[in-house]
């Protein structure tokens, strides 16, 4: 057997491409726009209400109607708005109290909930002269119902409504109605409160609807059907006819002698918008109910009173916020009231105060909101809601409640709040009641003011008075708290005498106590607040006692933080200062051993690990390369369980041995240092697939050092750990790995065409070892055999050139084809190794299962003989049969079959295979 | 076979110069011959007088003779046949055509009623039973029937405390204090609701309820003497608990319609209101048992105004 002479110089000249240089870069495409426009338009959340999309529906109904569909839209869209909002807030504040299996009710509503349908008994509530109260009285006392009875009595009540409605039984779905308003008066389900709320209103909503469509129609259409008129929107009052008039009428005389105060403000509020049809200016009506919900003494049954008239005020077209007003200055008188008791019970509620205002909260915030909602009216509120006067201006009127207080911080536009900081700080101060966190206040403050940062005058003056008031809190968390809301502008500013006050007054306070778990989450807060703030790491390190408030952190605020230190240091090009380094190291370290290696998500131990390896990448000792080594001596120390991070630990000593061998040449023993270091740390990767990587990666840079025994040694670890991989992984390989191993294979293969050849194991030891290798492993796949088989025999034809493609760079290590020149022996062994892998080959196709693989197979063991080796008789006879193989397996057609003869054909001067 | 009649207003309220006007719907399967088909307008007061401060008159007189205000019958239509199907005949005839009479207004009350009927027969001769039908309709009377009367707003002030009360107070009330005041309109349009306002200023006891009774008076003259019956009309709660102090709460009660009128005051009998606001305190004696529900107990305050009510134009 004879190997081809190849002339590589000019075989690359021949099958290199002309180059042409280009103008631009080919994966800069300009068309990228268009694609990530697509993209953000899937991104748009499915919540959001788009008035176009929504117009878009109802084009799809017959066309004559546009026009009309159009107006109704453009129209509605506010209102749709606000309903739309009141529909999720109302599922909200469902969710929002843990509501007990069985709830305590008043014997009145227990009456309805268990009560038959009798209509009848209810009666009395219509025209009631009840002047004896002996009746209720004897039926006081609470009973229990469990909660899926009373919101199932509940949808059968509605039920109840809407079928009577149907039947053209008005007055039934009236009582009914009034029975399920009278529910609201009982409080004392307390918890159950908002639910019940959200239930009995869908029910109000729903009779309000039915009367106003009603009545609507009865303006629009005459008796007999025909339409007398459209009315628009806007509507005036005097373009309704008198019969409407009358029903409408009648409707509110109806409600207007119901007995109880509260369902008569229920049932009005229900169909308020029907006052439309009988006059033009209903704002007055509107603020006189507003004044008749002061008659309910209930604060609980007021406040969600006061949350339905700001519901159904949003129904009318136009609405100023007088009644808005009007409704938070009544709440803030009851809030008094009720913050100034001294008693632990307020009125007949039953559960204690905390949870009556916390029930009360969220109709605060909802009239807040709708304060505010307006932009353009935002001034004009402030005035009204007198909050630019002080408590000493107020001359006796009710200073602001602390839960009022923050829901107005809350909806208040930015730039207000900030352009009078200290104004609002001045409020807070004075509100210092149990209705709501003061700390928490002062947080929302302080989370405006960030918010609008650039806007915010008299910085000094507010962060003065916020260190003052946080001072004197005596608990820890609640400093912390106040303070983390102000970080940002005392960072933004640069206020260094304040920040250095504020640490040095928390690792005082730190010292003298116990730190819980909410001061850690705090402390953790304001301290990455700090880290995230500084672009050098030194400056914060620098800070006076963060060193020290970093000891007492542990836990997972800990590891945040670290994480947060390692992130922002290493955003920088490179981390120089010893001092740095050390407490860099030092953060690494305490992130690495709160890292429980064997329970926590995955996630987190990657993020970790990469923040290590980043720092570790990042830490630059210059030209004292030996300080590096030990410090990537002192990582393997302190990161042992850290996997991944051994790599780069590895690499990154690979890479120092680089620079020592580029810089000069008389630090050998630095260069073995370092692979030494390489050498030992390799097998702690848990991966041999990884491992191999870094063997021939550290191989590579022993040779360029020109340490040939070095490089000997770490082939033969990687021809071990081949095995190894066979060996252990092979079972559980997946055909990822495996396809990784193949190619790591062939990159052993051609960077042992730079090793010189061991005199005393032989010139071709390795080869031959990974030969053996093949044979003695079973489960290697025939399709992987033969990839290798090629290699090899790719790898001997080429050393048996008398000049060998490329060679080492370092001018002691000596090539093979200088080595063995002339070397009959040498040639010979490869002709024989040559041999070897021929029959391999030629054996091995017969073992593949699949056909068309095995077809495949055998035409690229063909391509790949007859590109290494001179065609002769026997070697044609070897062609001819594989081309049979490939015939049978894939038939004469295949187009890789044709290509395959056509080149065996040309190598050859006497034709090969045929059809 | 059936008749109805259908008014041409839908709230069936006339004046009585306006013409009452209508349509009587026959619906018979067959043609049927009559002698004549004929309405009746039928307008008057009836009194009754029981219990009250006529106690001992009741057992001789009881129902007293109605007065009439109006009877008149007119023929819509002279003998003849109607053809099977349903059949409308209008017809429309004014009320008070020689402009004297008092009309006084529609009015359901406990003794006096004052009430307007209309009646369609369809004579059919003795050997068919005749066909009628009777429908109600409401008399509103124009400003003009009364004497002239210059309208204002007029507000009447008011203040409940404990030595205002002429019925004894529980001990607590008495000694402990409270002051309500508040102002109320005294003369009001039957169409217009009754306003005032009303502000708890000071209570020892909490307050339970705050309620407006509406109360008709209703008095008959019977031989020498006049029967005077008071009775609650409307109760309209205004608080519901103990309200916060000094917080202006508005009075707003909507006259029901029928059974408030314009206050009349004839030879015979008189139709008057009052109005009264019943504070009603916190007390554990509300076990007590069912009394009278006029008598007034020990834990409730009350202030009574008389109130004009007049129609509007």
């Amino acid at each position: 057997m004879e190997f081809k002479v190849r002339d590589y110089r000019a075989e690359e000249e021949a099958h290199s491409l002309t180059r042409v240089s280009v103008s631009s870069h080919p994966l800069c495409s300009s068309s990228s726009s268009s694609s990530s426009l697509s993209l953000t338009q899937d991104l748009v959340s499915v919540e959001f209400f788009d008035p176009l999309r929504g117009l878009s529906t109802e084009i799809l109904e017959p066309v004559e109607d546009i026009a009309v569909a159009q107006k109704h839209a453009s129209s509605q869209s506010t209102s749709h708005l606000s309903t739309k909002e009141w529909a999720s807030f109302n599922k909200l504040l469902m969710q929002r109290f843990p509501v007990p299996k069985m709830i305590s009710v008043s014997a009145l509503s227990s009456k309805t909930i268990k009560g038959k349908k009798a209509i009848g008994e209810l009666s009395t509530n219509m025209q009631s002269d009840d002047l004896n109260d002996s009746e209720k009285s004897a039926e006081r006392g609470f009973k229990t119902v469990s909660q899926q009875e009373y919101i199932k009595r509940l949808h059968e009540l509605k039920d109840e409504i809407k079928r009577s409605w149907h039947a053209d039984d008005r007055v039934t779905s009236l009582k009914l109605s009034i029975k399920v308003a009278s529910l609201l008066m009982d409080t004392c389900v307390a918890q159950f409160y908002p639910t019940l709320f959200v239930l009995a209103t869908d029910i109000m909503d729903m009779l309000g609807d039915m009367v106003w469509e009603r009545i609507k129609e009865k303006a629009e259409f005459a008796d007999d059907g025909t339409k007398i008129c459209n009315l628009s929107d806007d509507f005036e009052a005097n373009s309704i006819c008198l019969e409407a008039k009358e029903t409408c009428n009648n409707w509110f005389r109806k409600i207007a002698s119901i007995h109880e105060l509260l369902p008569r403000i229920y049932l009005e509020l229900a169909i308020f918008q029907c006052w439309r049809f009988l006059r033009n200016d209903i704002m007055d009506n509107l603020m006189r109910t507003v004044m008749m919900i002061r008659g309910i003494a209930d604060p609980l049954a007021s406040a969600y009173c006061r949350f339905f008239l700001i519901h159904c005020a949003q129904k009318l077209p136009r609405h100023d916020a007088a009644h808005l007003v009007a409704c938070i200055s009544d709440q803030k008188i009851i809030l008094k009231k009720i913050v100034s008791t001294k008693q632990t019970k307020y009125g007949n509620f039953l559960g204690d105060l905390k949870l009556l205002i916390s029930l009360m909260e969220p109709t605060i915030e909802y009239t807040m909101r709708c304060i505010f909602k307006d932009p353009n009216q935002v001034a004009d509120m402030i005035v009204r809601l007198e909050v630019g006067k002080s408590p000493s201006e107020l001359h006796g009127k009710v200073p602001w409640i602390s839960i009022i207080l923050h829901y107005l911080l809350k909806e208040l536009p930015t730039e207000v709040v900030c352009s009078n900081a200290l104004e609002f700080l001045n409020l807070i101060d004075c509100s210092s009641d149990f209705s709501f966190d003061q700390c928490l206040n002062y947080k929302m403050l302080g989370l405006k003011v960030s918010e609008g940062i650039d806007q915010l005058n008299t910085v000094d003056a507010v962060i003065d008075e916020v260190i003052q008031a946080a001072t004197k809190r005596k608990i820890l968390n609640e400093y912390l708290k106040i303070l983390d809301a102000y970080m940002d502008v005392i960072l933004h500013y640069n206020m260094d005498q304040s920040l250095k006050s504020i640490l040095s007054e928390i690792f005082e306070r730190l010292g003298n106590e116990v730190v819980t778990e909410d001061e850690l989450a705090s402390l953790q807060s304001i301290v990455v607040k700090l880290v995230t703030h500084f672009d050098d790491m030194k400056y914060v390190f620098d800070l006076i006692y963060f060193v020290d408030i970093l000891d007492v952190m542990h836990g997972s605020s800990r590891s945040i933080v670290s994480m947060h230190i390692l992130t922002n240091a290493t955003r920088n090009d490179r981390i120089d200062d010893p001092t740095t380094v050390k407490l860099l190291f030092d953060v690494a370290q305490s992130l690495h051993d709160n890292v429980d290696f064997s329970n926590t998500r995955q996630d987190d131990n990657q993020h970790a690990e990469r923040l290590v390896a980043r720092f570790i990448d990042k830490v630059d000792h210059g030209i004292e390369l030996d300080r590096h080594l030990t410090f990537l001596v002192e990582c393997r120390g302190a990161f042992s369980s850290m996997n991944g991070l051994k790599e780069i630990l590895v690499h990154s000593s690979n890479l120092l041995a680089t620079k020592a061998l580029k810089e000069k040449k008389n630090n050998l023993n630095f260069v073995k240092s370092c692979i030494t270091f390489s050498e030992v740390t390799i097998p702690c990767i848990p991966s041999f697939a990884r491992q191999l990587i870094l063997y021939l990666e550290t191989a590579e840079i022993s040779l360029f050092g020109g340490l040939i025994s070095h490089a000997d040694g770490l082939l033969d670890s990687a021809v071990c750990c081949l095995q190894s991989f066979y060996m252990v992984d092979g079972l559980r390989k997946s055909s990822e790995d495996v396809d990784g191993i193949v190619s790591l294979t062939r990159k052993l293969c051609s960077f042992l065409l730079l090793v010189p050849g061991n005199l005393e194991q032989g010139a071709m030891y390795i080869p031959k070892s990974i030969l053996s290798l093949l044979d003695s492993q079973s489960l290697i796949t025939p399709k992987l055999r033969i990839i290798v088989l090629c290699s090899l025999l790719s790898l001997s034809a080429t050393f048996a050139q008398t000049e060998l493609p490329y060679h080492a760079i370092h001018e002691e290590v000596i090539g093979n084809d200088r080595l063995y020149l002339g070397d009959a022996m040498y040639s010979q062994e490869l002709r024989s190794l040559s041999g070897v892998i021929l029959h391999n080959m030629v054996d091995t196709i017969p073992q593949e299962s699949s056909q068309v693989t095995r077809g495949k197979l055998a035409l690229e063991a063909c391509n790949c003989i007859t590109t290494f080796v001179k065609v002769n008789d026997e070697i044609s006879s070897v062609c001819s049969k594989l081309m049979e193989t490939a015939v049978s397996c894939l038939g004469g057609d295949d187009k890789y079959l044709q290509s395959t003869i056509n080149f065996v054909n040309k190598q050859s001067p006497t034709s090969v295979g045929g059809e | 076979m059936s008749v109805e009649i259908k008014l041409s207003r839908s709230n069936r309220t006339y004046r009585p110069i306006d013409p009452l006007a209508g349509k009587i719907i026959i619906k018979s399967p067959s043609s049927i011959s009559h002698h004549g088909i004929y309405i009746t307008v039928n307008g008057s007061v009836n009194l009754q007088v029981r219990g009250g401060s006529a106690g001992f008159i009741e057992s001789i007189y009881g129902v007293l003779k109605p007065i009439q205000i109006v009877k008149k019958s007119v023929e819509v239509q002279p003998s003849g046949k109607i053809s099977a199907g349903t059949t409308q005949i209008p017809f429309s005839m004014i009320l008070n055509d020689r402009g004297k009479g008092k009309f006084y207004e529609t009015f359901h009350g406990a003794n006096i009623n004052i009430q307007y009927l209309l009646n369609v027969d369809v004579a059919r001769g003795y050997l068919h039973k005749s066909l009628s039908a009777t429908v109600e309709f409401i008399v509103e009377s124009e400003l003009a029937i009364f004497p002239e009367k210059p309208i204002s707003p007029e507000m009447v002030f008011f203040y409940i405390t404990q030595d205002t009360q002429r019925h004894s107070l529980l001990p607590e009330l008495k000694s402990g204090g409270f002051k309500i005041s508040g102002r109320i309109c005294t003369q009001c349009f039957v169409s217009d609701p009754l306003v005032g306002e009303l502000t708890v200023e000071a209570s020892a006891v909490p307050v339970h309820s705050i309620d407006i009774h509406l109360l008709r008076v209703e008095s008959i003259m019977v031989g020498e003497n006049i029967a005077t019956e008071t009775s609650i009309v409307q109760t309209t709660q205004i608080a519901d608990g103990d309200v916060c102090h000094n917080l202006p709460l508005p009075i707003y009660v909507m006259l029901p319609r029928l059974l408030t009128c314009p206050t009349v005051f004839a030879g015979s009998f008189s139709v008057e209101f009052k109005v009264t606001i019943l504070v009603t305190f916190q007390t554990e004696l509300y076990t007590q048992t069912k009394s009278d529900p006029r008598a007034l107990r020990k834990w409730v305050a009350m202030e009574s105004l008389p109130l004009e009510l007049v129609q509007a134009k």
